[in-house]
């Protein structure tokens, strides 16, 4: 399968008469776009803001980031499954506005079975923005508020697949265009002495709220092989909204920095023999002993020497993920692990929730735990009060303009599990 | 040029140079000026810090009265207004070492001053102050003096300048026990590849995560007789009465409660709740008993399989739980439970 990625950089953003790309600047007709997510009954109204890197702006209820992307040649489409059918992409050619995110918000107070949309935070400037990965992108802000009488999953939903359009309309944007610079992606033949390292990307699935979706599907099957263009190509969609510290956004799937990296790689110090899908944050015992060793057989049958094994939320996930890595090894892969960690503030409470001997090679992207104080912002977008009612302790009651310390757990994805940030944390 | 950093550096009478066990039982005393090893060490300062005094007591006169005596030695301290205070190097010497951490630790905790020591990793003043006191390792003897103090050195400079404090392996100290988030030279995914490479290579890789020690827990013996015994139910699966009186948090809770249950066969859905956020929890609003199985334990207690269920149950939601707080729960809860006779306990937990 050979993928072209023609990226068109975004140098900045601004509303206009006509929606279009032209010499880096992505100019949008806010009427035209807020229409069409309008066509959505659930959808009651949406605002649409940009937000730039170093303003003095939060964008507070966070829901999922995307990259606009357009499919211009081979089968499928931006999303498939969402936007399309669910046919096989990741061949042909797509193009990508670069440095550009479509965040979407939403106030989704309340619970679905305990579950609650949690807050999520980005800084544009400020400690916060640091160590956030959309405070570098200029983000066109939607907020969208929904209808009422409608369930969380259905609200969540109805953003999800708004947040999926407005990307693929400013996609539409450079279809015809001739991109600055194409990336091809291609698992081309290796020499035979390379490693052949294979990558497992556990997806996030909880209940009715919680899910990552792969062409359109909640993933809570049995492990299984994608070709990584894939997921480069919009076949994975993020529907975690849980604590917002270690999600990974549709953005970071779009781009997924370890499938990058060992592309990079490929050919020259390894080979990369394909992109195992499982489920984490599997419920019973029976499952997860199933998900991990049929993971492994997988690894095996690929003829992998390495697994890298990444990681959406928590709790049982990590469960999940330390037992996948014992199945790999156990079956003789090498394997190494990327996970946040849950250390308390203070950075004195066990990282994990428990060990598994053969994990001797964590990457750390830091502990989600540790307190940042945000600065008081000049403009607030997404919302007007902090989503934290009483299920979390110490909630967040300063208005989202002012001043704050939190744990880092509310700022969105900065503790990223793909491995898409700087941030580790370390033995002091 | 800025004032030199003012340094006063803890010896025990060994070191100071008077003398060897015959001097142990010496009280603390005051030397103006750097000796022994604190002449090395204001030479590793390198100009930028001074030696203002010198705390030399006996290691026997520290061991044998420790509070006390280090309420004076602190006093002397403060009467010198340091910038940082330096200890030992102890090596693996065991008297010494308690004393040189007792002293950091009260120096930082009375008069808020930076303190640094120094100490093989096996001597017991590691394990008794590692997780508060900066602790350079050091070779087992006195010939690692060359190597531990300009370690030593580096650190109180950086402490007696007020600059922050790298972690562990950057600077060369004990690690205490703790993790701070700071950022990398390369991404989160570049670094994993790296350490994969390596790992599949066979050449060395370090964890950046050392796996945790958890605390063993050892199951209680069994019960010589259960039907004799009473019972009792215990959830951190967050099953409350409707309405959650005493709010317990979806997650990282800070509270834990107990609620009646002495009159009741049943959880019903009308009456019980389930407000864990860290699970899927729709079979339990179906049913509470399916996580707190009230119905079945007093089908058994009716059986006689076991001889009563006690009238409370107790509950906290582990979603998140810092490991320290739920330790906190439990002996809290175990304590009152051990007070009502309760001699064993169902404890349900997702």
């Amino acid at each position: 399968m050979r993928l072209e990625l023609g990226t068109f950089p975004v140098r900045e953003i601004a509303f206009g008469h006509r929606t279009h790309y032209a010499d880096g600047v992505l100019q949008v007709n806010r009427e035209e776009l807020a229409a069409r997510l309008g066509e959505d009954p659930n959808i009651v109204a949406v605002q649409l803001a940009i937000a730039r890197p170093g303003e003095s702006t939060r964008i507070i209820h966070v829901v999922d980031a995307v990259e606009p992307r357009v499919k211009v040649a081979g089968q499928g489409c931006a999303f498939p499954g969402f936007l399309g059918p669910a046919q096989t992409v990741g061949e042909g050619r797509s193009h990508r506005l670069a440095g550009v995110a479509v965040v979407a918000t939403a106030s989704l107070p309340g619970e679905i079975d305990s579950l609650s949309v949690k807050e999520a935070i980005v800084d544009m400037a400020g400690p916060g923005a640091n160590i956030s990965p959309f405070s570098q992108t200029l983000n066109l802000v939607l907020e969208f508020e929904l209808a009422e009488g409608l369930l969380l999953p259905e609200k969540t939903a109805s953003v999800r697949l708004a947040a999926l359009k407005a990307a693929a309309y400013l996609g539409e944007t450079v279809r015809q265009e001739t991109p600055e610079s194409v990336e091809v992606f291609e698992l081309g033949p290796c020499p035979p002495d390379l490693p052949r390292i294979a990558y497992v990307s556990p997806l996030m699935h909880e209940g009715v709220l919680h899910n990552t979706f792969v062409y359109g599907v909640k993933t809570d099957s049995m492990p299984t092989l994608l070709h990584p263009n894939e997921a480069l190509d919009g076949a994975i969609i993020s529907a975690d909204y849980h604590i917002a510290a270690y999600r990974s956004a549709t953005y970071h799937h779009q781009n997924n920095p370890l499938i990058r990296e060992l592309y990079r790689l490929h050919g020259r110090e390894l080979c990369f023999v394909g992109m195992i899908l499982c489920q984490t944050l599997i419920v019973s015992a029976l499952e997860k002993e199933r998900s991990a060793s049929q993971v492994a057989k997988i690894a095996r049958m690929l003829g992998a020497h390495g697994v890298l094994i990444s990681m959406q939320n928590g709790g049982h996930g990590w469960a999940d993920l330390l037992m996948t890595g014992q199945a790999c090894e156990r079956a003789g892969l090498k394997t190494v692990l990327v996970m946040a960690e849950m250390a308390d503030a203070d950075g004195r409470d066990p990282s994990m929730i428990m060990t598994v001997r053969e994990a001797d090679a964590i990457v750390s992207v830091g502990n989600m735990d540790e307190l940042i104080t945000l600065p008081g912002v000049e403009r607030v977008l997404g919302g007007t009060e902090y989503l934290d009612a009483m299920n979390y302790e110490g909630a967040l009651e300063a208005s989202p303009s002012d001043e704050a310390t939190t744990a880092l757990r509310r700022l969105y994805c900065v503790n990223n599990q793909l491995g898409w940030g700087l941030v580790t944390a370390s033995a002091y | 040029m800025a004032e030199p950093i003012r340094v006063v550096h803890y010896l025990n009478q060994f070191f100071a140079g008077i003398g060897g066990e015959q001097e142990a039982n010496r009280p603390p005393d005051v030397v103006d000026r750097a000796v022994g090893p604190g002449k090395a060490l204001e030479a590793a300062l390198g100009g930028r810090a001074v030696v203002v005094a010198t705390l030399v007591a006996g290691d026997n006169y520290v061991a044998e009265r420790l509070a006390e005596a280090v309420t004076e030695i602190v006093e002397h301290v403060a009467s010198f207004r340091p910038d940082v205070v330096v200890a030992g190097p102890a090596f693996n010497a065991g008297r010494y070492g308690t004393a040189c951490g007792a002293v950091c630790a009260a120096v930082q905790r009375n008069l808020g001053i930076p303190t640094v020591t120094a100490m093989a990793p096996e001597n017991p003043g590691v394990d008794l102050y590692r997780s508060s006191v900066l602790i350079v390792p050091t070779g087992e003897s006195a010939a690692g003096m060359r190597e531990a103090l300009p370690a030593l050195a580096r650190l109180a400079l950086k402490l007696g300048a007020g600059e922050p404090i790298g972690s562990a392996e950057a600077e060369g100290y004990l690690a205490r026990g703790m993790r701070k988030n700071e950022p990398a030279a390369r991404t989160g995914a570049e670094r994993a590849v790296a350490m994969l490479l390596a790992k599949v290579r066979g050449q060395p890789y370090r964890t950046e995560l050392p796996l945790p020690e958890f605390d063993p827990v050892t199951p209680a013996p069994p019960l010589r007789d259960a039907s004799k015994a009473l019972f009792a139910l215990v959830t951190e699966a967050g099953i409350v009465p409707q309405g959650n009186p005493d709010g317990i948090e979806a997650r990282r809770a800070t509270k834990w409660a107990r609620y009646p249950i002495g009159n009741l066969d049943d959880l019903t859905a009308e009456a019980f709740t389930c407000v864990h956020g860290g699970f899927d929890n729709r079979f339990v609003h179906q049913d509470p008993d399916r996580i707190l199985p009230l119905d079945a334990v007093r089908a058994l207690e009716r059986e006689g399989v076991i001889g009563r269920l006690h009238d409370w149950y107790y509950v906290t939601v582990g979603a998140g739980a810092p490991i320290s707080r739920a330790r906190t729960f439990g002996r809290e809860i175990a304590q009152e439970l051990v007070q009502a006779g309760v001699q064993a306990v169902i404890f349900s937990a997702t």
